[in-house]
């Protein structure tokens, strides 16, 4: 436990230390900052109050996450290879599934701090709202709860990418790639294949549609599985990676 | 401490280490030679753990390393090749970070690193940034990193390559102060690293260990015969025919030098036969200027054996 906290201390703090944060944290908040000014155009000029949480989790941004996320992810186990430090790391009593867990888990508290801002958009809303109802917090709440759920996934996949090579460039491209291919086949298979059949099916596993109805405050216990779930699947499968890639 | 038996490391393609066996005993500093790519980087990566083995079996310290490599860990100290560091960390910062790692215990942790520091002579660049600081202070980090748990056996991986003479003294110094208090497996490729610090010598080439045993007796070994140089002034055959004849001694080469003084190699079938060339001399009324016993060096012993000579074990 140790030294689960000591890796992700370490992962964390080197998250703020590269000036690649940085310009992540910029870039997301600039998207989601403006994505919030157009939210507001919208409602002044009469769209329905309901749009306004779907369109603070999802719609453009999640077409974001696409690169925003392999940008963080990268560097996970790519600079390890690259510095030799994988190799002084696995010859202390850490093992290699520690190892994955407290990246992973020092990653997804930085995505979470990426989307901080989110309270204060909520704060000025009820500041704005003439409405006791408006905004929605529960509707807020478990589209924090998708986003995060949706982030875990794409931080797996970004960090399985990473641990393939030593290369960041490399892990950051194929990770986007991975992401994006995955991503615009089910959000076309879910909107517009023209079978309902394989429409239904796209919509069962879309991340487009999942972020849609989180925001909307509805929690599918099935949805939660699918991303629990496949997190652990990629994160076991990076850790075999990490296990057996060594020379 | 160490004991390796039967290992076999095979890569894609090449058998990196062949069925290899060794053993190293507490407090013992043993230098593991070898050319580049004889398998010396493989054979360390596996006794730390790093790299799984194809067959055969490693103990340290009594403990499995494929079955417990948590106990095994813990009882080694492993400076990897080339020194790996965090350059965005402090010194202190990646000091503490290490300690927490390899477990020592948050009471013991402050003191242990400053105990480090100072046997290591970080004390001054605690607060500096690892990226920073000079190639001889970063491996100097390492030492301290591979040190700061207190583990049972040192594992360095070419410890000095990359420094400048000066820094390589200093890194070896220390390394001689460590070997007081700990087991120390020095792989180099540098001879006078060895000759300078290590009791006993492993020779690894192509995989394979090809001679085990003490610097003096590697050398016996390998060289029957001693070389002897001498200059004197002589008549030419008969310093040649009376050095033929003494006992276990024969004329390798000889030449006239331009000054008139003979200059002559002998071939001694043992060590110490100075004084008798010395007394011949004497006896022969020949005047002599030189008269000296060639060393072989341990650069000679190691061209000899992994040239593809046959082994001495």
């Amino acid at each position: 436990m140790t030294t689960f906290l000591s890796v992700f201390k370490k992962e964390l703090r080197t998250c703020f230390l590269s000036p690649i944060a940085f310009v992540v944290i910029f870039l997301f908040w600039l998207l989601t900052g403006l994505n919030f000014w157009w939210l507001l155009l919208q409602l002044a000029d009469g769209e329905p109050l309901t749009t306004a949480t779907p369109q603070i989790f999802g719609g453009l941004i999640s077409f974001a996450l696409l690169v925003i996320v392999p940008l963080i992810t990268m560097r996970l186990f790519a600079e390890e290879r690259k510095l030799g430090t994988l190799e002084a790391l696995l010859t202390t009593p850490l093992t290699a599934t520690g190892l994955v867990l407290a990246k992973f888990a020092g990653t997804l508290v930085f995505y979470a701090i990426l989307w901080l801002p989110v309270v204060a958009y909520a704060m000025i809303l009820q500041k704005l709202s003439p409405m006791e109802q408006f905004p929605d917090f529960g509707a807020l709440r478990a589209g924090f709860f998708g986003i995060m759920l949706v982030g875990g996934l794409y931080i797996a996949i970004g960090l399985f990418m990473s641990s393939l090579t030593s290369n960041q460039i490399v892990a950051a491209f194929s990770g986007s790639a991975l992401l994006s291919v995955l991503f615009f086949s089910l959000l076309f298979m879910a909107y517009t294949a023209p079978t309902s059949d394989v429409r239904t099916v796209g919509q069962y596993f879309s991340s487009f549609t999942h972020l849609f109805d989180f925001s909307r405050g509805v929690v599918d216990s099935r949805t939660v599985m699918l991303y629990l779930s496949g997190t652990v699947w990629v994160l076991f499968a990076a850790v075999r990676v990490v296990e057996s890639k060594r020379a | 401490m160490i004991k390796v038996s039967g290992v076999t490391k095979k890569y894609p393609g090449r058998l990196a280490v062949d069925h290899i066996s060794f053993e190293v005993a507490r407090g013992e500093i043993v230098g593991f030679l070898g050319p580049n790519g004889a398998g010396k980087t493989t054979t360390m990566r596996m006794l730390t753990g790093y790299l799984p083995m194809n067959s055969g079996r490693i103990e340290v310290a009594g403990y499995d390393v494929a079955t417990q490599p948590k106990e095994v860990r813990r009882r080694i100290g492993y400076l990897p090749e080339n020194c790996p560091l965090y350059p965005e960390m402090r010194v202190d910062e990646y000091l503490r970070f290490r300690a927490e790692l390899k477990g020592v215990k948050p009471s013991a942790r402050r003191a242990k690193i400053n105990e480090v520091k100072e046997q290591c002579g970080l004390t001054e660049v605690g607060k500096r940034i690892i990226g920073q600081l000079s190639k001889g202070y970063r491996q100097r980090v390492g030492l301290a990193d591979s040190l700061v748990h207190d583990p049972d056996l040192l594992v360095l991986d070419e410890p000095t390559v990359g420094l400048d003479p000066y820094q390589i003294r200093q890194v070896r110094e220390l390394i001689k102060q460590l070997s007081e208090k700990h087991t120390i497996l020095l792989c180099t490729h540098i001879l006078p690293e060895v000759e300078a610090i290590c009791e006993r010598i492993l020779i690894i080439n192509e995989g394979k260990i090809v001679a085990a045993d003490t610097e003096e007796n590697l050398r016996k070994k390998l060289h029957s015969c001693t070389m002897i140089e001498l200059e004197v002034k002589a008549g030419k055959e008969e310093a040649l025919a009376r050095i033929d004849a003494l006992e276990g001694m024969d004329v390798h080469t000889c030449s006239t030098l331009p000054d008139g003084w003979l200059w002559i190699e002998v071939e001694a079938d043992a060590t110490e036969m100075c004084v008798e060339l010395f007394k011949l001399a004497v006896t022969a009324g020949w005047a002599l200027r030189k008269l000296s016993e060639q060393e072989h060096s341990l650069e000679d012993t190691f061209v000899q054996i992994t040239r593809g000579t046959e082994g001495v074990k």
